[in-house]
């Protein structure tokens, strides 16, 4: 395999770790915070974040079960976000071999296409549902969660980078 | 810890499964038969039902942090605001104490007028009382969720109410939690009565965006007497509503020249969006007798794009 130029060699991720960061992303999308228009999708955030450094462990499967969750969750039209996280996930596996040759901001940069990808794809389910409009502080929400991925990657890559041996100077 | 060797078996040859396009074409499918089935045909219940259920553990534990919050802040709150607090308690305890007084001579009088007049006799209401969990995070719809479901008799299309108001109506219940649907969503419409007038009309949620969180009075004529500050009341012309329950009050009145109707903006007077504690009420229908049959008439051709 070709070594990107520049990338730290990583342990192995833990699929307990990979698992509970995406139940943990589901709890944070459920903190009762009412209705804010322009929140952002963490959940959606980390499933695009693990379809692309794992996509041998999170797929379009998983994608469209935490979606249904969602739905029944927000107790919106059930498949709305089944349907946008596929399609996200879709387009995740699609770019992740791609992806991973560039520098971290430049991969939030080509991700928020993704996500604003996927509220457009709930937003005409909703139009076309019911002629229902959030408003176009809407918007503000794709660019909040490509905002984030830096943050992620810090965060859901950190018990990767650990040292293969902990010693004193290096307690991680 | 030790470096472990690959986390994994390496990948089959031959067998790979299903390819992410295959997928994403299954998928897909399955959400829009969901939608279709759950938006045109109500069958997908059952499947919300189960994964509500799936969900309520992590449900439950989202929400205690805001919980474990407003306890801590309800905990430190200010000897003086909690003082006004009950002496605010007390006064309108007062008030409504007169008005309930009055109420039970009123009640009698009227039963005996009714009796009179040979009326039928009004419709009691029997209540439950719930508390809102939280607010759905959907920002297309307008719903709360309630702490209490089919366990505590709720039912679907009974109107929930708070101290000062409707809130709006019960559209889906679950075991232990149920959905109220906000009298500002768009899709939810309540018969309402002008109290100074006495002129009927129906109030719609969310008419545009420009207006968040308030309602509209549809279909009233350019010249109709409706003023800024009029209250409106439940009408109880649609069996689902009592009669006399404040809804709104007009904020907003838009008389155009090139329109037949006039714009009426009006803003609820319950707590839609800050309540905590309600009642969720019998729907009136259920106590009513059965209509006469519908004589048939000739169905208008479906609007394009209409709601089932």
């Amino acid at each position: 395999m070709i070594m990107r130029r520049g990338k730290e060699l990583l342990l192995p991720a833990n699929p307990w770790f990979i698992w509970g960061s995406l139940l943990a992303a589901m709890l944070l999308n459920m903190l009762p915070l009412g209705r804010q228009v322009w929140m952002p999708d963490l959940l959606a955030l980390v499933l695009v974040f693990w379809n692309v450094h794992q996509p041998l462990r999170i797929g379009i499967a998983t994608a469209f079960a935490f979606g249904l969750a969602m739905d029944v969750h927000q107790t919106s039209l059930l498949g709305q976000h089944a349907l946008a996280y596929t399609a996200l996930s879709y387009f995740a596996i699609t770019i992740h071999r791609r992806l991973l040759w560039f520098t971290v901001p430049s991969q939030a940069v080509q991700v928020f296409p993704l996500l604003a990808a996927a509220h457009a794809i709930e937003m005409t389910i909703r139009l076309a549902a019911d002629g229902s409009f959030p408003g176009w502080m809407r918007a503000l929400a794709p660019v909040l969660e490509a905002a984030l991925w830096p943050v992620m990657n810090v965060l859901l890559l950190a018990p990767q980078r650990r040292a293969p041996d902990q010693d004193d100077t290096r307690p991680l | 810890m030790p470096l472990g060797t690959l986390d994994r078996t390496p990948p089959p040859f031959f067998k790979q499964g299903p390819s992410a396009l295959s997928k994403l074409i299954v998928f897909s499918a399955l959400a829009l038969f969901l939608m279709v089935a759950d938006m045109r045909f109500g069958v997908a219940d059952p499947l919300r039902a189960v994964v509500a259920a799936m969900i309520a553990p992590a449900r439950w534990l989202a929400l205690q942090p805001v919980r474990l919050a407003e306890g801590a802040g309800d905990y430190f709150q200010s000897l003086s605001s909690a003082q006004s607090e009950q002496a605010s308690t007390r006064d309108k305890l007062a008030r409504l104490a007169l008005k309930a007084n009055q109420v039970e001579e009123l009640t009698q009088e009227n039963l005996r007028l009714r009796q009179m007049l040979e009326l039928r006799e009004r419709f009691g209401t029997t209540a439950i009382a719930a508390e809102i969990l939280f607010e759905a995070a959907d920002p297309y719809t307008r719903k709360v969720i309630l702490n209490k479901g089919l366990g505590s008799q709720i039912e679907p299309g009974s109107p929930v109410i708070d101290e000062d108001g409707v809130i709006g109506q019960v559209t889906r219940v679950h075991p232990l939690v149920s959905e109220v649907t906000l009298i500002t969503d768009r899709d939810q419409s309540i018969p309402v009565l002008n109290v100074r007038t006495g002129g009927r009309s129906v109030a719609q949620g969310d008419p545009i965006s420009q207006h968040p969180g308030s309602l509209e009075l549809r279909y009233m004529a350019a010249n109709a007497d409706v003023q800024v500050g009029d209250l409106l009341t439940t009408s109880g012309v649609d069996g689902v509503y009592p009669p006399g329950l404040p809804v709104a009050t007009v904020a907003h009145v838009e008389r155009r020249t090139d329109s037949a109707f006039a714009r009426i903006y009006i803003e609820p007077k319950a707590g839609v969006s800050r309540g905590r504690h309600v009642m969720v009420l019998k729907a009136l229908g259920e106590q009513l007798p059965a209509r006469p049959p519908a004589e048939e008439t000739p169905q208008p051709a479906p609007r394009r794009g209409a709601r089932k």
